[in-house]
């Protein structure tokens, strides 16, 4: 078992978008990478919540270019409307750091 | 084709680049040179209030750099999304240092201004004829949606700079725009494929993302030719790998494959990227769709009313393990204290978050420890500037003074940091346009102005 944060090289998250926030996993190699995109945690029925969102609008992709690893949900205020905390959506990502990654 | 040479010169104008990397690239024979100078990351602000979030000091410096140097070296020059949001006063903000640049120097210049703010009773036409669709999750646009605007803008694809540069444009300053239209523009017009010239214009677009070291902004090359292209950073100490130039494609865009613009869209799940040298990356594969109709994309803003926002520590242990009633309480005795001057409680909006706990994720917040110390963030938005100060000054009071269970500092119950406490945030704006407009004719919602200097 592993944290993902201990797993990525890179976890960072931008708005795509007014309307969507979209998180970006960059892995060392192609094997760590794999193991987080086959685990079930990576399931977006276990990702939706994390963001507060269902499973159907969970997106995820898998770029091997890359090396990476990519979410996007919609965001549940749009950018800059009154009660949203993070404008640029530069923080999103954190609820993914601890996720456990199993071996 | 002749292979075609660009350079893209910062990721925004004014975040700026160095001299160096810009006059190594300017050796290289170039065809145009371009940057980017908008975006909506900043939020709804400065759409709404027709402000740049750059200095003019440093959107001014960029320019220059490549004004003067396109002009001498009969380089075209292309900028798009002036002044950050592109819309009206941020066009004639940047016309006005373009101008100011020209009286500086000795040249004359052709120079195209490209409006993007398209007129309110065509935008409603548009709504009748069901041609404005929600670009994400957003409900359809109503007429109603366009009178509140404050301000509206389009995003231009390729035909606007085409106009421009085909009637003989040295330099084209252009509103709202697609980031990458801005450099796919003169390819795609001498007949490069479209597919390597969207992705190629994707990649550059951003500059300092796909070069390292990393350290801010500077200079990017792109070389497109038949059936690939490459990138080289213009700085001849960094450079520019496989791994970065692939994963650019995933940043801010909801969908790394799939990139949508007003033409068509790029679709690089066939690309190949190449580590050509140590500083060279190849890509080739790339393709391009043609739409089956024409879209542009709108961006909108309200205005939300007038904000002041107040900030406040807390590191009493008591008033920390209560916090969630104590605010209550304070919104409770705040909302009963305004309403003796009468502001109505509907009238206002009021925010508070506890920093130090929950206040980025909110109820997202996976991370239940109690901290030794918080922050306390107020936001007060109200339609005028005095109801505003008014009901802020009443939650600080509350905030201030309200007891709790266990009390015992009854001196105050906040770390004030400043004085004055209350901060003017100024107008608060929300986005209520954010959707795409099937038009027939890409320059419809746009209008080309000649400038000659």
């Amino acid at each position: 078992m592993a944290k993902l944060v201990d797993l990525a090289r890179i976890v960072r998250s931008k708005n795509a978008g007014a309307l969507l926030f979209t998180i970006d996993l960059i892995f060392e190699d192609i094997a760590a990478d794999v193991r987080v995109r086959d685990s079930a945690a990576f399931a977006p029925r276990n990702i939706g919540p994390l963001f507060g969102v269902t499973d159907n609008q969970v997106r995820i992709f898998h770029c091997e270019d890359a090396l990476a690893l990519k979410i996007t949900v919609p965001r549940r205020t749009r950018s800059g409307d009154p009660g949203d905390a993070d404008v640029y959506g530069a923080q999103q990502y954190a609820p993914l750091l601890s996720v456990d990654i199993p071996d | 084709m002749n292979e075609i040479r660009m350079m893209a010169t910062t990721g925004m104008l004014g975040y700026g680049f160095t001299e160096e990397a810009f006059y190594a690239g300017l050796a290289r024979d170039l065809d145009f040179i371009a940057c980017d100078a908008g975006s909506q990351d900043p939020g709804p602000y400065y759409l709404g209030s027709g402000t740049a979030f750059v200095s003019r000091a440093a959107a001014k410096r960029d320019l220059k750099l490549m004004v003067d140097a396109g002009i001498d070296r009969e380089i075209t020059v292309l900028v798009g999304s002036a002044g950050g949001s592109g819309g009206e006063p941020h066009l004639a903000w940047l016309m006005e240092i373009v101008r100011e640049i020209a009286a500086e120097g000795s040249h004359r210049m052709q120079i195209a201004a490209i409006h993007a703010e398209p007129d309110r009773a065509y935008l409603k036409r548009q709504i009748a004829q069901d041609q404005i669709k929600p670009l994400g999750p957003i409900d359809l646009l109503t007429p109603s949606d366009i009178d509140d605007s404050s301000r509206i803008v389009a995003m231009m694809g390729l035909a606007p700079y085409q106009l421009a540069l085909g009637d003989g444009a040295d330099v084209v300053i252009a509103g709202r725009s697609s980031d990458a239209a801005i450099f796919a523009a003169i390819p795609v017009m001498a007949g490069a494929d479209p597919g390597l010239a969207w992705h190629l214009a994707k990649i550059i677009e951003c500059t300092a993302q796909v070069a390292e070291p990393r350290t801010g902004q500077d200079c990017v090359l792109g070389m497109l030719a038949d059936d690939h292209f490459v990138v080289e950073p213009a700085h001849p100490d960094k450079r520019c790998t496989r791994l970065k130039v692939a994963a650019h494609t995933l940043h801010e865009n909801p969908d790394p494959y799939r990139l949508a613009e007003p033409e068509g869209t790029l679709d690089t799940s066939a690309a190949v990227y190449e580590q050509i040298d140590a500083r060279r990356v190849r890509v080739s594969g790339s393709r391009f769709e043609p739409a089956d109709r024409y879209s542009v994309k709108l961006e909108g803003v309200r205005r939300e009313g007038h904000r002041t926002v107040f900030f406040a520590g807390v590191r009493d242990p008591g008033l920390i393990s209560v916090i969630d009633e104590f605010v209550a309480d304070c919104r409770e005795r705040a909302a009963a204290e305004a309403q003796t001057i009468g502001i109505d409680p509907n009238s206002y909006r009021l925010g508070i978050r506890i920093y130090g706990r929950d206040a980025v994720l909110g109820s997202l917040e996976p991370n239940a420890d109690r901290p030794h110390e918080i922050g306390v963030l107020v936001d007060v938005i109200a339609e005028d500037v005095e109801t505003s100060r008014a009901v802020i000054a009443k939650v600080r009071y509350a905030l201030l003074h309200t007891g709790f269970s266990g009390r015992k500092c009854i001196s105050g119950n906040l770390a004030i940091p400043f004085s004055p406490s209350d901060l003017d945030a100024g107008e608060a704006y929300s986005f209520n346009v954010w959707h795409r407009m099937e038009i027939d004719d890409p320059l419809e919602p746009f209008r080309l102005e000649w400038v000659e200097l």
